[in-house]
C-alpha cells in the first residue's frame, strides 16, 4: 500500500529529525525512516550492558544551535544539557593540567605552568569570541556558488567580503590564520606550555585524518568558543540521559508537529523517474511515494547505495566518488565497577567530572597521527574520556559508572589485518594507555564495547567510519560540501535533497544542516 | 631621487632596473662579493661550476624581455625532461615537458595514467592561467580597494569565470588539498604520484599529506609558465643574475658589492638614510630585497615599529627545511639505463608518496631525515661549459633538514647530511660515491649565517595560504610597503613569493612610484 507524503526523510538521526520537524511545522506531511530499532543515528543512547546506558557514538554536545532549541521548544520535550566541567590532562611525569569552567581557577592553574600563558589565555579567549561572532552567521547561511554570476550568489560573496572588511585588522589577521594554519602553529603564537597546546589542539583533529601540525586544523579551535556567544549553555555539555535524549527530544517535537516516524524501516533505494525523485523502496520491497526525498545519510550511502550507477551525471558521480571519508577514530565504552584513580591526582575529585584528555604533549599527538598515515592505529592514541555517570547517575547502576573513550587515530584502512581481527587489540591498547595514568583501570572494567571505524560503518551507516559524514577539511567545506556546486542541499536529481552532516556546515550535534535543508525545501516547494 | 636597494639578488636587481628606468637613482648594496643572492654559480673545484643554492633559476618572460637580458648575456636552455624518477627496482618514470611525449612513454606500462596525464596537463594549463594572473597582479589592499586594485582583481575574476564551472571549482578545491590526495585523484603509478608530489613540497615545511601542498604545486607550475616553461641558464643561476646586474647597470643603477647595510635610519616614521659600512647614504626611499625578518627585525630600530607589528613579524614562519649538497663528479652517474637526456631535468629520489612523507616526519620532531627525499639536477648535462670534458656537477636539495634541530647542532650534523645523501644516491645510482671529486654541504644554519636568509628559508618564508597574496609577508602589508614610510620590501618574502620570477621586484617598484606621488 502506498500513501503520498510530501517529504520522506531517510535516516532518523538528529539532522533528519530536525529537518522533519521543521517541515511538518510548516504543514508538510512527513515520514521519517530509520533503519535501526532506535532513533538518533550517531546521537543515540543504548543500554549496551544491563543497567549501563551509553552515549554509544557521539558523547558530548557542543554546538546544538540555540535557535533550534528555541524554535522546536526542545526543553519542553525533555532536553536538558548538563555542564561538563573542564578538561583534565594527566601527564606522564606526575604533573597535570586542569582547565575548569571557573576562569580564575583556570588562570591560577595555567600560571602554575607559565605566567606568560596565563596572560595570553585571556586575550586568546577574547579573540576567539570575536572570531566566533564572524563565523556564526555563516553556519546558518546557504553557501553561495562562487562560480555563478547570479546576483543572489554575488550578493552573498560580497556580504562575506564586506563582513571581513568590517573586522578589525587584528581580527582579520586571526581569522585568516584560523582558517588556514595548523592548530599547533596557531597556538605557538600564543602559548609556550606544551601540554596546554597539545590539549587545545586536540579539538582541531577530532574526526579528521589530520595531525595537530597539519595546516587547516586551527579552525576547529573556534568551535569551543562558539557556545559561549550563544549564551544558552557552555561550549561543552552532557545531555541528561545521554546524547540519545537529544534525538528523542527532537523526535518528540517532530511527532507533535505531525511527523510519522518508523524505525526498523531500512531504505533500499530511491525511486527516480525522468530525473525526479518519486519516493523510496524499503528493503522489504515496499514502495513509498513522496513529492520530495531528503536524505540525512552521507553521499556514499545516498548516491552509491540507493541510486543505480548511470542515473546521476558523470561529473557529479566523480565528485561523490572522490569525496573523502577516511574515518580516523574509534570508540571504547567501558562499564566500570569503580572510578579510575589517577596517579597524578588521586581520589575521586571534580577532575573526573569533566573531560579527561590523554594529550600529554604535542609530539605525543603528532606521533599518534604518524601511525595512522601508514595504516596503523596509534600505539599510544589520543583519548578523550568522559564519565557521564558522575554528572547523570541515571545512566549506571548505583555505585557503578560508565566511561566513554573517544580514541584517535584508528584509520579505516588498515595496512595489515582487518578491523575484525584487530578489534580487541585496539581495545587493549586503549586500556593500557589509560592505565599508564590510572593504574587501577584494568581491574575495574566489568565490560567493554569496542567500536572500530568498520563498526561505525556497518552499524551506523557512516561510510568508512567518518563521524562527520565526510572529512571537515577546507576542500570539503562551505560551497564545496558535499560536492562543488551542490552545497545548497539540492542534488542533480530534482526533488532529492541532502540534509545530513555531509552538507554545510558539517558534523557534530549541531542540527544546522537539518534546519538549513528544511528551509531550502520549503522555499523550493512553496 | 636616490633609492637604496638592499640586497643584490634577482628581485633586488629587477627592482634596481625598474627604478632606474623610471628615472630614479638606485644604489644596490650587496653584502657578498658578488650579486645574485640565492641565484649564484660557485666553483666547487677548479673547473667545476655548480649552482651554489637554487638550481631552478628562472625569470618571468616579460621581465626578461623588458630588461633585454638576452642582450646582456642570458642564454636560456630548455630541458626536454621535467622530472625523472627512478624506482628502487624496475623501470623509472619520466615526465617530459611535452605532455604527449609523457603519455607515449607511459602508455606501454600504464595506459590509464597515460590518458590521465593528458587530462591532468590540460587542467593544469587551464587553472594555471588564473593562478598566473593572480601572481602577476599586485595584491589588493583589503581596507581600501583602490580602483586600480579593483581593475586587476576584476581581470583575475574574469579569467576565473572564463574557466567554466568544472575548472573553477577545481581551483577552489585543489588549493587547500594535500598534494598526496591530489595525485591520487589523477594517477595510479606510485612513481608518477611521487614525481608530482615533489613539486608540492620541495623547499617547504610540508609533507605530501600536509594540507596546502597542492597550492605550492600550483604556484610552482604557474611560475614555470611565467618563464615560458622549464628552463636552465647557461653558466648556472649566477649567469642570470649577472645578466640582470648588467641590465640594471645599463639602465643607470649603481651596484656596490661587498658592502654591508648596518641599519636603516628613520625619522618621524619615514626613512631618511641607510647606513652602509658605517656611512650614511641619504635616501628618499629604501627597497629591501632581503627577507622581511632580516629587514624589519634586523635593520630597523625596534622603537620605529609597533610592538604588535614586531610580534607578528616574529611569528612569520620562515624556518628552513632544506640543506644543499653540491657534488663535482668525474663522470655521469648511472641511474639504471637512463641516458643523458633523461637526466637533463630534475631527478627525484624517493619512489613513492610514503617515502617523502616518512622523510618529512623527521622534520616535525626537529630531526634530519634518516632517508632524505632528494630533488636533484645535473646541470652539466645540458651545459658542458660548467665542467671539464666528461665530468659533471650535481646539485641536490636535501629534504628535510629543519633549521631548528632538537638536541643537536648543524655544525655536528653537517657531515651527516652528506653521508645520508650519498647513501640515498648510491641506492639509485650505484657507484656514484666513487665518482665524487669534491663535495660541498650547505646547512640551513649556513643559509642564514653566510647567505643571509633569516631562519635559513630560501623562499624568505613558508608558502602557506596564510602567508601568501595579500598576507605576504603580513596582512595589511601585502602591497610591498611597511609601517615605515618610504621603506618597501621586494624580496621573495612578498607577493608572489618563493619561486624565481622577478615579479616582486617589479611590482615593488610600482608601489614605490605610487608612494612617491602621494
Amino acid at each position: 500500500m502506498t500513501r503520498e507524503y510530501d517529504v520522506i526523510v531517510i535516516g532518523g538521526g538528529h539532522n533528519g529529525l530536525t529537518a522533519a520537524a521543521y517541515l511538518a511545522r510548516a504543514g508538510r506531511k512527513v515520514l521519517v525512516l530509520e533503519r535501526r530499532h532506535v532513533l538518533g543515528g550517531a546521537a543515540v543512547t543504548e543500554e549496551v550492558f544491563p543497567g549501563f546506558k551509553f552515549s554509544v557514538c557521539s558523547y558530548v554536545v557542543s554546538l546544538l544551535r540555540p535557535e533550534i532549541i528555541r524554535e522546536l521548544d526542545l526543553t519542553r520535550h525533555g532536553l536538558e544539557i548538563l555542564p561538563l566541567d573542564g578538561t583534565f590532562t594527566p601527564m606522564p611525569d606526575g604533573n597535570h593540567l586542569w582547565r575548569m569552567n571557573d576562569h580564575a581557577r583556570t588562570r591560577r592553574e595555567i600560571t602554575r605552568h607559565s605566567r606568560v600563558d596565563a596572560e595570553a589565555y585571556d586575550e586568546y579567549g577574547k579573540a576567539m569570541v570575536d572570531m566566533g561572532r564572524f563565523v556564526k552567521p555563516i553556519l546558518t547561511m546557504l553557501p553561495p556558488d562562487p562560480t555563478s554570476i547570479h546576483p543572489r550568489d554575488l550578493r552573498k560573496l560580497l556580504f562575506l567580503v564586506e563582513r571581513f572588511r568590517d573586522l578589525s585588522r587584528q581580527d582579520q589577521y586571526n581569522l585568516v590564520q584560523l582558517m588556514t594554519m595548523s592548530a599547533v602553529d596557531f597556538l605557538d603564537q600564543w602559548f609556550e606550555t606544551d601540554v596546554l597546546k597539545a590539549t587545545m589542539s586536540a579539538s582541531g583533529i577530532i574526526g579528521t585524518f589530520l595531525g595537530v601540525r597539519s595546516p587547516g586544523t586551527a579552525y576547529v579551535l573556534l568551535h569551543h568558543y562558539m557556545g559561549e556567544i550563544d549564551g544558552a549553555f557552555r561550549s561543552w555539555g552532557l545531555s541528561r540521559g545521554g546524547t540519545g535524549a537529544i534525538s528523542e527530544s527532537i523526535a518528540s517535537a517532530a511527532r507533535l508537529a505531525g511527523v510519522e516516524i518508523r524505525t526498523q524501516a531500512a531504505v533500499a533505494g530511491i525511486t527516480i523517474r525522468d530525473n525526479i525523485a518519486r519516493g523510496i523502496v524499503l528493503d522489504n520491497g515496499d514502495e513509498i511515494a513522496a513529492k520530495v526525498v531528503a536524505s540525512s545519510l552521507d553521499p556514499r550511502q545516498t548516491f552509491v547505495r540507493f541510486i543505480d550507477r548511470g542515473v546521476l551525471p558523470a561529473d557529479f558521480q566523480d565528485d561523490i566518488d572522490r569525496y573523502k571519508f577516511r574515518g580516523s577514530s574509534g570508540k571504547v565504552n567501558l562499564a566500570l565497577d569503580a572510578l579510575p584513580d589517577f596517579t597524578c591526582m588521586p581520589g575521586t575529585g571534580a577532575h573526573l567530572r569533566g573531560a579527561i584528555s590523554i594529550s600529554p604533549s604535542v609530539d605525543y599527538m603528532e606521533r599518534a597521527y604518524d601511525s595512522a598515515k601508514y595504516g596503523r592505529f596509534s600505539r599510544r592514541p589520543y583519548i578523550d574520556v568522559v564519565i557521564p555517570s558522575l554528572t547523570d547517575p541515571s545512566v549506571a547502576p548505583p555505585g557503578k559508572h560508565v566511561m566513554s573513550c573517544f580514541v584517535q587515530y584508528a584509520p579505516y584502512d588498515l595496512r595489515e589485518g582487518t578491523w575484525d581481527e584487530k578489534r580487541e587489540e585496539f581495545g587493549d591498547t586503549v586500556i593500557q594507555t589509560l592505565a599508564e595514568y590510572a593504574p587501577n583501570l584494568p581491574g575495574i572494567v566489568r565490560d567493554r564495547q569496542v567500536l572500530t571505524p568498520l563498526d561505525l560503518e556497518r552499524e551506523w551507516g557512516l561510510s568508512e567510519g567518518n563521524i562527520f559524514q565526510g572529512e571537515l577539511t577546507l576542500e570539503q567545506l562551505f560551497f564545496l560540501r558535499p560536492a562543488p556546486g551542490w552545497s545548497q542541499y539540492r542534488t542533480p536529481v530534482s526533488q532529492l535533497y541532502m540534509c545530513g552532516s555531509a552538507t554545510h556546515p558539517g558534523g557534530g550535534i549541531m542540527g544546522a544542516p537539518g534546519r538549513n535543508a528544511a528551509l531550502r525545501i520549503l522555499a523550493d516547494t512553496k | 631621487m636616490t633609492v637604496v636597494v638592499i640586497g643584490g639578488g634577482h628581485n633586488g636587481l629587477a627592482a634596481a632596473f625598474y627604478l632606474a628606468r623610471a628615472g630614479l637613482k638606485p644604489i644596490v648594496i650587496e653584502q657578498r662579493s658578488t650579486v645574485g643572492g640565492g641565484a649564484i654559480t660557485g666553483e666547487l673545484q677548479p673547473g667545476f661550476k655548480c649552482p651554489t643554492l637554487t638550481h631552478h633559476a628562472a625569470i618571468g618572460s616579460d621581465i626578461a624581455a623588458e630588461m633585454d637580458l638576452a642582450r646582456h648575456g642570458l642564454d636560456v636552455l630548455r630541458p626536454v625532461v621535467d622530472v625523472f624518477i627512478p624506482a628502487p627496482d624496475g623501470p623509472a618514470a619520466v615526465m617530459y615537458v611535452d605532455a604527449a611525449r609523457t603519455a607515449d612513454a607511459l602508455r606501454p606500462t600504464a595506459p590509464r595514467d597515460a590518458e590521465a596525464f593528458l587530462k591532468y596537463r590540460a587542467a593544469m594549463t587551464a587553472v594555471g592561467g588564473v593562478v598566473e594572473a593572480l601572481l602577476t597582479a599586485p595584491p589588493p589592499d583589503v581596507d581600501s580597494l583602490d580602483p586600480r586594485d579593483l581593475w586587476n582583481l576584476l581581470g583575475v575574476g574574469r579569467r576565473f569565470r572564463a574557466l567554466g564551472k568544472q575548472d573553477a571549482y577545481r581551483l577552489l578545491r585543489w588549493a587547500p588539498m594535500p598534494v598526496a590526495d591530489f595525485v591520487t585523484e589523477w594517477f595510479e603509478s606510485p612513481l608518477l604520484r611521487a614525481a608530482v608530489c615533489g613539486s608540492g613540497v620541495s623547499g617547504t615545511m610540508l609533507g605530501p599529506r600536509s594540507a596546502g601542498s597542492t597550492l605550492v604545486h600550483l604556484l610552482r607550475d604557474a611560475h614555470r609558465r611565467m618563464s615560458g616553461g622549464r628552463m636552465q641558464v647557461r653558466g648556472g643561476p649566477g649567469a642570470l643574475t649577472q645578466a640582470m646586474a648588467a641590465a640594471a647597470r645599463g639602465a643607470g643603477a649603481d651596484i656596490r658589492v661587498g658592502s654591508r647595510v648596518d641599519r636603516i635610519a628613520v625619522a618621524n616614521g619615514a626613512v631618511t638614510a641607510v647606513t652602509v659600512d658605517g656611512r650614511d647614504i641619504a635616501s628618499d626611499a629604501v627597497v629591501s630585497a632581503a627577507d622581511p625578518k632580516a629587514t624589519c627585525l634586523g635593520l630597523l630600530d625596534p622603537l620605529d615599529l609597533s610592538p604588535d607589528f614586531l610580534s607578528k613579524m616574529g611569528n612569520v614562519r620562515s624556518a628552513g627545511t632544506v640543506a644543499k649538497v653540491n657534488l663535482a663528479l668525474s663522470a655521469l652517474p648511472s641511474f639504471g639505463a637512463a641516458n643523458a637526456e633523461l637526466l637533463s631535468g630534475s631527478i627525484h629520489i624517493g619512489p613513492d608518496v610514503d617515502a617523502i612523507e616518512h622523510a618529512f616526519d623527521h622534520a616535525k620532531y626537529g630531526e634530519l631525515s634518516e632517508e632524505p627525499w632528494l630533488d636533484v639536477t645535473i646541470p652539466s648535462v645540458l651545459d658542458p661549459s660548467l665542467v671539464p670534458p666528461g665530468a659533471h656537477v650535481m646539485s641536490v636539495y636535501v629534504h628535510y633538514a629543519p633549521y631548528r634541530l632538537r638536541g643537536a647542532s648543524w655544525d655536528l650534523m653537517k657531515e651527516m647530511v652528506l653521508t645520508r645523501t650519498m647513501a640515498m644516491l648510491e641506492r639509485y645510482a650505484p657507484g656514484i660515491g666513487a665518482l665524487v671529486i669534491a663535495a660541498e654541504v650547505i646547512t640551513p644554519a649556513e643559509l642564514e649565517s653566510t647567505y643571509g636568509f633569516v631562519g635559513g628559508h630560501m623562499f624568505h618564508g613558508e608558502l602557506s595560504i596564510d602567508q601568501l597574496f595579500t598576507m605576504r609577508p603580513l596582512l595589511g602589508f601585502g602591497g610591498y610597503s611597511t609601517p615605515v614610510r618610504g621603506l618597501y620590501l621586494c624580496g621573495s618574502g612578498t607577493h608572489p613569493g618563493g619561486f624565481m620570477s622577478g615579479v616582486s621586484g617589479k611590482l615593488a617598484v610600482n608601489a614605490v612610484l605610487t608612494g612617491m606621488k602621494r
